[in-house]
């Protein structure tokens, strides 16, 4: 029962430390607003209340006091300044590692003691004091609905709707008095709508100061309204505080609630229609979703997959029936199989959506990344963020995280240039970096874009051959685009010194074979001096692939669609051999030639045929002519894993069950392409 | 594992020589299927059979005894064991019977010249010898 909750907790986590890094990522690019220090408020009083729930300490510690400061922001005692947002950051730093600590169900090790200690004296000394140090400690009431009313109609009227706090100094005697005499002087100047406590209920022999709220309407600014609040007798701290939306959200929302917010906007500070628009959408988008476990989809799929082997399967029964005899019952079938085909085909594409989810969880890490990377770096990076709603499915944002972040990482260190370099090369100082994401036929798409330095081919071969991974003989040899491509060999990192960032030791090279593993393709595009783009390429999901069978020996196997270039068939005539390794000659480029037989210790096929199926597979910087014994036809697949017994197999991605009831292996291309592709020059 | 003398074995042969394997163990025994080969595995894993949509690899222990490989027959079976995460089919000769033993020992360094780490211990019928295999090391063999 507790891990559910903490599933819970954590999915909320996740989404208040998101939200919380958009927005302080916001107050520092557009400078203070009072919608986002609300925002950020909430979300730090969220967590707090949720974390205290959950016996976290630590993380209550923290979220208590970021609270805290958001509130001085938020009451005007405290200016949003660079040391706040650093500040801000760090305790998200705080908050994140402490989130892992709860992840991985360790003891929490993060000493927060250190950053506590920070956030209350940064709140200490950097506080505008205003009459006095003392925050009124009367907590709001909450407004019932007459009250509610008020609020609107007042709002209606241009109004301006605030909290008052006042607390009356502890040596005023008749403190229940002077709160009568508050309450009619304000009523002087405007409605008041609220008052907590209520007067009557007054302890008029308290000792300790007296806090009270009143809830006012009038025309003044906050800032008239504090100051001539102060200047009444025995109040000895004032804060004006304005409406929140929210509490005064009418019972029926939809419409209410977008009225309040028109109804805000002219009178108050808050400055965009839109962004009160946004905070009413969730309230209304919630109804319409559920929350579903990863594993219940995923379960979800696993069955469709069956129902998808045993579709093939039932479809080929009823063509060998309908071969064998031609009545009425096997027509029948075939009609029934058709549709069921059919049925299947949906329901698989509604669970493959089910399981999709926009780019945008993922892009939403990246603001926050280049903003420490390039502070870390010393450059000026403006960061565009294209197609984030494209949607794919979960397990590949999962997957393509990894990759995507090291070319992020790579095109701030390598690509961008320092803000002085640009300057000299005539460029504007401040680099940008677009990361792109959409469909393109049934594939997505993610572009990774700089408008950097380029790569200079002619450095990468001198830095190629210095480290040995290739000989002067193939550096003479290679063109400018051969060159660009060494940036995916093992072992190759143009960095001249190792950089925190991009140069762990993890090059171009992993990044292309974790891509390649998602039976996705990378491709580089760059031009000297004005930018690199990288272009990945990925299938919609991959529990469910086309694939091509093909048979080598006595055995099916299958080879991934979207590894196939072409498929052509030629004569032995046709391939020739230079320096021993076969190759073929396709619209004037030169593709080695491979026989996985010999690797897979199968015989090949005898030599009395004519023609020779090749697959042309790979990516677009290597390609391998794949000879297979015959070609058999293509046909929606899914992919199951041989298994923790078995384990990782050379050249193999998996296995699937066909039509037949029998087991095929997928052919992994990747793993081909390197173990035979390798031989060429 | 704690070998107990009444425990239930599934009796099986291979060659002339007689084993065991706990029944626990066991999640089903079935007829010899059509083997898918997987390239450049070990010698004895014979490859994998789909079983009821699920893909089971499958051992030989003729090889993994250093045995001849002998034709499959009629009565040539895959006892289909689970095994910690793992199920794994072993192909045997033939299945002969559900069985108990009056009495356990320890195994000798070789079993009629098969590494006595295959086994767990040699179980003692009216009939003879078994030899009750210990999975830990037959199906992790290196």
């Amino acid at each position: 029962m507790m891990s559910d909750y903490k599933e819970l907790f954590l999915e909320e986590l996740d989404e208040q430390l998101q939200l919380m890094d958009d927005e302080i990522l916001k107050l520092e690019q557009a400078g203070e607003s009072e919608r986002v220090i609300q925002s950020l408020f909430r979300a730090a009083h969220t967590l707090k209340g949720s974390s205290a729930a959950m016996g976290f300490e630590e993380m209550k510690q923290v979220t208590h006091e970021m609270e805290h400061l958001l509130d001085l922001v938020r009451n005007k005692e405290l200016t949003v300044s660079g040391a706040l947002i650093d500040l801000l950051f760090k305790s998200m730093d705080c908050l994140k590692q402490l989130k892992e600590n709860i992840v991985r169900g360790d003891a929490p090790s993060v000493d927060v003691s250190g950053r506590i200690r920070e956030l209350q004296s940064f709140s200490g000394a950097h506080t505008v004091v205003s009459f006095s140090t003392a925050t009124p400690a009367v907590s709001k009431p909450v407004l019932n609905l007459d009250t509610r009313l008020k609020v609107q109609e007042a709002q209606e009227r241009g109004l301006r709707v605030c909290w008052i706090h006042v607390q009356i100094s502890a040596d005023c005697v008749i403190k229940g008095a002077r709160a009568y005499v508050i309450h009619s002087n304000m009523s002087e100047w405007g409605d008041v709508l609220l008052t907590a406590p209520e007067l009557e209920a007054i302890d008029e022999q308290g000792s300790a100061p007296l806090d009270a709220v009143f809830l006012y309407a009038g025309s003044q600014s906050f800032e008239e309204l504090k100051a001539q609040v102060a200047n009444l007798t025995d109040v000895a701290a004032v804060t004006v505080e304005e409406i929140d939306s929210q509490e005064s959200e009418l019972l029926n929302p939809g419409a209410a609630v977008a009225d309040t917010a028109a109804a805000a906007a002219p009178a108050t500070f808050v400055p965009d229609k839109q962004a009160e628009g946004e905070q009413a959408s969730p309230g209304k988008a919630k109804s319409q979703t559920i929350r579903v476990s990863v594993e219940r989809l995923e379960h979800l799929m696993n069955l469709v997959g069956e129902l998808v082997i045993d579709q093939t399967r039932i479809h080929q029964v009823e063509r060998t029936q309908s071969r064998r005899f031609s009545d009425e019952t096997v027509a029948e079938l075939g009609q029934i199989s058709d549709h069921l085909s059919r049925i299947i085909g949906d329901l698989q594409e509604s669970v493959m959506k089910a399981r999709m989810l926009p780019i945008e969880q993922l892009f939403n890490r990246f603001p926050r990344m280049i903003r420490d990377l390039s502070r870390d770096l010393g450059k000026d990076i403006e960061l565009a963020i294209e197609g984030k709603d494209t949607e794919l499915d979960r397990t590949l944002i999962e997957e393509i995280a990894d990759p995507l972040i090291h070319l992020i990482g790579n095109a701030v260190d390598h690509g961008i240039e320092s803000p002085e370099k640009r300057e000299l090369a005539g460029k504007s100082r401040k680099g940008t970096l677009t990361i792109r994401a959409a469909h393109e036929d049934n594939q997505v798409v993610i572009y990774v874009e700089d408008d950097g330095a380029g790569i200079d081919p002619a450095k990468m071969k001198g830095s190629a051959l210095n480290k040995g991974i290739i000989s002067a003989e193939e550096a003479e040899r290679l063109s400018d685009r051969e060159a660009i491509e060494l940036i995916f060999r093992p072992g190759f990192s143009t960095a001249a010194a190792v950089s925190d960032i991009s140069g762990r030791g993890v090059g171009m090279d992993i990044v292309r074979s974790h891509i390649e593993k998602l039976n996705g393709l990378i491709d580089i595009d760059t031009k000297l001096g004005q930018g690199t783009s990288f272009k990945i390429r990925l299938p919609l999901t991959l529990a469910i692939i086309i694939g091509l069978l093909v048979k080598l020996h006595d055995q099916t196997y299958i080879i991934p669609m979207s590894n196939i270039a072409e498929i052509v068939r030629v004569t032995y005539d046709d391939i020739q051999s230079i320096r021993g390794q076969s190759v073929i000659l396709l619209r004037n480029q030169v593709i080695p030639v491979a026989w996985i037989h010999e690797h897979f210790h199968i015989p090949k096929a005898d030599k009395g045929r004519r023609h020779i199926p090749l697959v042309i597979v790979g990516s677009a910087e290597k390609r391998l002519a794949l000879a297979v014994d015959e070609l058999i036809g293509n046909q929606e697949i899914v992919i199951k894993s041989l298994g923790s017994y078995i384990g990782k197999v050379d050249c193999i991605a998996g296995a699937t069950i066909l039509g037949d009831g029998k087991v095929a292996l997928i052919l992994e291309v990747s793993g081909i392409i390197s173990k035979l592709g390798g031989k060429r020059t | 594992m704690q070998v107990t003398e009444q425990e239930q074995y599934i009796e099986f042969g291979i060659g002339n020589e007689r084993y065991a394997i706990r029944i626990q163990d066991i999640h089903e025994i079935i007829k010899m299927q059509d083997i898918t080969h997987i390239p450049n595995v070990m010698p004895y894993v014979k490859g994998v059979i789909n079983l009821r949509g699920k893909i089971v690899p499958v051992i030989s222990l003729r090889h993994l005894f250093g045995l001849d490989q002998e034709t499959d027959s009629k009565n040539t079976r895959i006892v289909v064991v689970n095994h910690q995460e793992d199920t794994v089919g072993i192909i045997v000769d033939r299945v002969n019977k559900v069985t108990t033993f009056s009495d356990i020992q320890l195994p000798p360094d070789r079993v009629g010249g098969i590494d006595g780490n295959f086994f767990v211990g040699i179980g003692l019928t009216g009939g003879g010898l078994v030899g009750i295999l210990k999975l830990d090391t037959v199906l992790l063999h290196e």
